[in-house]
């Protein structure tokens, strides 16, 4: 058994006014850890430094999200952020600018195996 | 083996115009699970009925929630729902209309043995615990 999926974690993130695809990245990621308090890694006995998260990023514009900026807002952990094409854009009425919408899923593993000793 | 506490999900749910607490939790219920999934069930061939699920409610009026309603929106683990005073209402005067919010904390645990598990050796955390 090598890398081991554990927990997946979903959210929505917009941004209303600016086109800032990376703040509704942010406030995806967010929405998706702060729904959920993990335990995993006491319970397995880890240390959290360990556990490998994964984080894949949708939006319609993947080029203008600033994924090094996306690092920090995780706690513990070796997260690796990839964006894809996804998400959805909604102009405003009017003609008054595009509302961002970003889908976030955090995946969550370790690079585990069952104790033979 | 001891009980260990694997996630919290937490989650809201509201009922606009019905005062129907029940449906508020049930919606609370959902909001909640459906911000992740447990996948180390499939990971690790663990059978999901050996999770036990806590679910705590939080609503104005404990005592109109139906419990055995909010149970079955559980459909993996052993389900025990508690109604506590908590969550929500907000009242509207002009149009005396009441808006009822629910939140919903539902804890999965599992009898896990940390000494049967170890990282391998190519995990080295490269940066420190947060």
């Amino acid at each position: 058994m090598a890398k081991t999926r554990l927990v997946h974690q979903f959210g929505m993130g917009s941004s209303i006014r600016s086109r800032n695809y990376t703040e509704a990245a942010a406030r995806a990621i967010r929405d998706a850890l702060w729904h959920n308090s993990l335990n995993v890694a006491d319970a397995f006995g880890f240390p959290k430094a360990a556990m490998l998260i994964d984080v894949e990023i949708g939006v319609q514009q993947p080029e203008a999200v600033d994924t090094a900026a996306l690092l920090s807002i995780f706690p513990y952990g070796q997260p690796r952020v990839s964006v894809v094409r996804g998400g959805l854009d909604v102009d405003k009425p009017g003609g008054g600018g595009t509302t961002v919408i970003a889908n976030a899923a955090v995946i969550v593993s370790f690079e585990m195996e069952r104790n033979h000793d | 083996m001891t009980e260990r506490r694997i996630i919290l999900e937490m989650g809201t749910g509201n009922d606009l115009y019905g005062e129907d607490y029940t449906k508020a939790a049930c919606r609370a219920v959902q909001d909640a699970l459906h911000h992740s999934s447990i996948v180390l069930f499939k990971s690790l061939g663990i059978d999901h009925r050996e999770m036990r699920v806590q679910v705590t409610i939080g609503v104005q009026q404990p005592d109109r929630v139906d419990v055995d309603v909010v149970t079955a929106e559980l459909p993996r683990g052993r389900a025990e729902v508690n109604i506590v005073h908590g969550g929500l209402n907000v009242h509207d005067t002009d149009n005396d209309t009441t808006h009822v919010i629910a939140t919903a904390a539902i804890a999965a645990l599992l009898p896990i043995d940390p000494a049967q598990w170890r990282l391998n050796k190519m995990a080295r955390p490269d940066r420190p615990m947060g």
